[in-house]
């Protein structure tokens, strides 16, 4: 369509300016930063080139936290696409009550994290909690008195509820792929006499593929970033030993109790964090690049 | 005659498939099973909640799985009144409903011109704008505080909604120029032809037919921020202008003196019910949105 120049900025501009000043500036603004010592919003920052950077190499709390970020990127990320995935095959398979499996099992991606972090820190509760509770009421007074979010489990326990609160997300996803794909195709498969699995593999797979790789950017983005709930997790300070980059972050720059105030320092975890996403963006693409196929 | 019997085939597996919906068939049984017992997990969980949430402190330790004897409103009033959650509940509905106002004012138009007009550039404003999706919310934290400060914004609803809405932008002119790419161009030339001005075309006969589309993008950025947290914490010290997530917070660390579940519990439920709500009413809708920019 044909527009004058003027009527093409003038409905680009507030929404452009807005990005460009709040959000792209900002982000340049943490490259220049990342090179200082800044040591409070009051004081004046101080370069000092890449001497934050190699800080952070020989930063242990930071390699933990780029530890647990990573473990939930790629353990979460293979439990939630593979339950999606079988949820999917499950609920496509002609059962009854579609609708009704597709919204509960979504329904936690609406809820406030602090919300579910309050509920899951009640059922994982020692003694009085929810699953302590059950585990009473069959007689298993040793797992009702475990510590499930002790250090050495405090990790699957959450683990285990982002599974839970993600799932339903890339399972609508994925089932939004597979309604895409004609019925007749898997018709005429079963005429020559194709198997499930030959289906499936032949079928399935590749027509879902652009589905995959979508919900797999999507996925690295969103748990690259996690925040709310290691921070939320446990009591008022989250344990460094189960701290996520977003929160070490937050802790170097804002901190809670005892704030640090290293802000060149916390921008140069954040550009590190930028780089994941870049580097782990790249990768995804590059194993889940093949042809598009055009139905 | 091959052709006959074909087509016969075809009709019996139509009816096959047909049948398949709605009897039960034996192997479908670990599929019933499975997907049962996860919803019948999260149904109990949530609605745990809501009797926790009527339950006296007493009983949701002593009886957690009983139908609370007399249901306790007053742990409602008590969380609503003392611990500020009432004050944040409407703070976010001002802010959240401000900043999805802002948020489809300012993204119509632009996904408008980034999806129909053709001018130089485009390709690489839409690649820009998909960029905005990747940057990780952390890494803006110092800059944009700083930024904020300088502002005199920090500690100010308007500084909050100013960042809500800058933040938000990238998405929801991802979803919309989908959703406007997806429109028929007829109308649009034909009004031309009429003799309707720029404007008008966008303003008449775009932005209504793009209605189930702004109306998604809403739903989401509601959803979104309604839940937001980090920028929140970030951004507002003051108890006063607390958004809903924040106090839900401060409460979850002050049980650890109060010792006060219930009330917590309720809580839950106030921040939960708005957004269960909206889900309840157009979850069909939501649904079709999430695939809205990522299956054709």
């Amino acid at each position: 369509m044909r527009v004058s120049n003027r009527f093409i900025i003038l409905l680009l501009l507030p929404a452009t300016a807005l990005y460009f000043l709040f959000f792209l500036v900002p982000t340049l603004q943490a490259l220049v930063y990342s090179l200082y010592d800044w040591s409070g919003f009051g004081a004046a920052p101080v370069f000092i080139g890449l001497r934050n950077f190699r800080e952070l190499l020989n930063d242990r709390v930071f390699w933990t936290s780029m530890g647990n970020t990573i473990g939930i990127l790629v353990i979460g990320g293979v439990v939630i696409f593979g339950l999606a995935f079988v949820m999917t095959m499950m609920i496509s398979s002609g059962i009854r009550g579609k609708k009704f499996f597709r919204s509960i099992i979504f329904l936690p991606n609406i809820i406030a994290v602090i919300a579910l972090t309050t509920l899951w820190g009640y059922m994982y509760t020692p003694r009085t909690g929810l699953f302590a509770a059950v585990f009473t009421a069959l007689g298993l007074t040793e797992l009702a008195r475990f510590p499930w979010l002790g250090p050495d489990t405090i990790f699957i326990a959450m683990m285990i509820a982002i599974v839970w609160a993600e799932v339903g997300f890339y399972l609508v996803l994925l089932l939004a792929g597979m309604d895409k794909i004609p019925p007749d195709f898997y018709e005429s498969a079963k005429l020559d006499g194709a198997s499930d699995f030959q289906q499936f593999r032949h079928i399935t797979v590749p027509l879902l593929s652009d589905v995959i790789s979508i919900g797999m950017v999507l996925w690295a983005i969103h748990a690259l970033k996690i925040f709310e709930f290691p921070f939320s997790f446990t009591g008022l300070e989250p344990n460094p030993s189960s701290y996520t980059v977003a929160v070490y972050l937050y802790i170097l720059g804002f901190g809670q109790r005892q704030p640090i105030y290293r802000l060149g320092y916390a921008t140069a975890v954040g550009v590190m964090l930028l780089l994941a996403v870049i580097l782990i963006v790249l990768l995804l693409r590059r194993v889940t690049r093949r042809e598009v196929y055009q139905y | 005659m091959a052709e006959q019997s074909l087509q016969l085939e075809q009709a019996n597996v139509l009816t096959s498939s047909r049948r398949r919906r709605g009897h039960f068939q034996f192997k479908q049984l670990p599929s019933y099973l499975f997907l049962g017992a996860w919803s019948l997990f999260t149904i109990f969980a949530l609605s745990w909640v809501v009797l926790a949430s009527l339950k006296t402190n007493r009983e949701v330790f002593r009886e957690p799985f009983t139908i609370p004897a007399e249901p306790q409103f007053v742990n409602y009033q008590r969380v609503w009144e003392n611990s500020q959650v009432g004050q944040s509940f409407v703070n976010s509905l001002i802010i959240v409903g401000l900043s999805v106002l802002f948020i489809l004012l300012v993204s119509a138009p632009a996904s408008y011109i980034l999806s129909r007009a053709r001018f130089r550039g485009r390709n690489l404003l839409t690649m820009i704008y998909i960029a905005g999706i990747g940057i990780p919310y952390p890494l803006l934290f110092i800059p944009l505080f700083a930024m904020l400060a300088g502002l005199k914004l920090i500690n100010t609803m308007p500084g909050l909604i100013l960042v809500y809405v800058s933040l938000s932008v990238p998405f929801t002119v991802y979803i919309l120029t989908g959703f406007f790419s997806s429109l028929p161009q007829e109308l649009e030339d034909s009004a031309v032809i009429d003799g309707a001005t720029d404007f008008q075309v966008f303003r008449k006969i775009m932005l209504p037919l793009a209605r189930p589309g702004l109306i998604t993008a809403a739903i989401f950025n509601f959803i979104g921020l309604w839940n937001e947290f980090q920028l929140a914490l970030i951004f507002i010290q003051d108890p006063d202008k607390r958004p809903l997530s924040l106090s839900l917070y401060a409460l979850k660390n002050s049980m650890t003196y109060s010792g006060d579940w219930a009330g917590l519990f309720a809580g839950v439920v106030i921040v939960v019910v708005p957004t269960v709500l909206l889900f309840i009413l157009l979850s069909e809708r939501m649904i079709s949105g999430i695939t809205l920019g990522s299956v054709k």
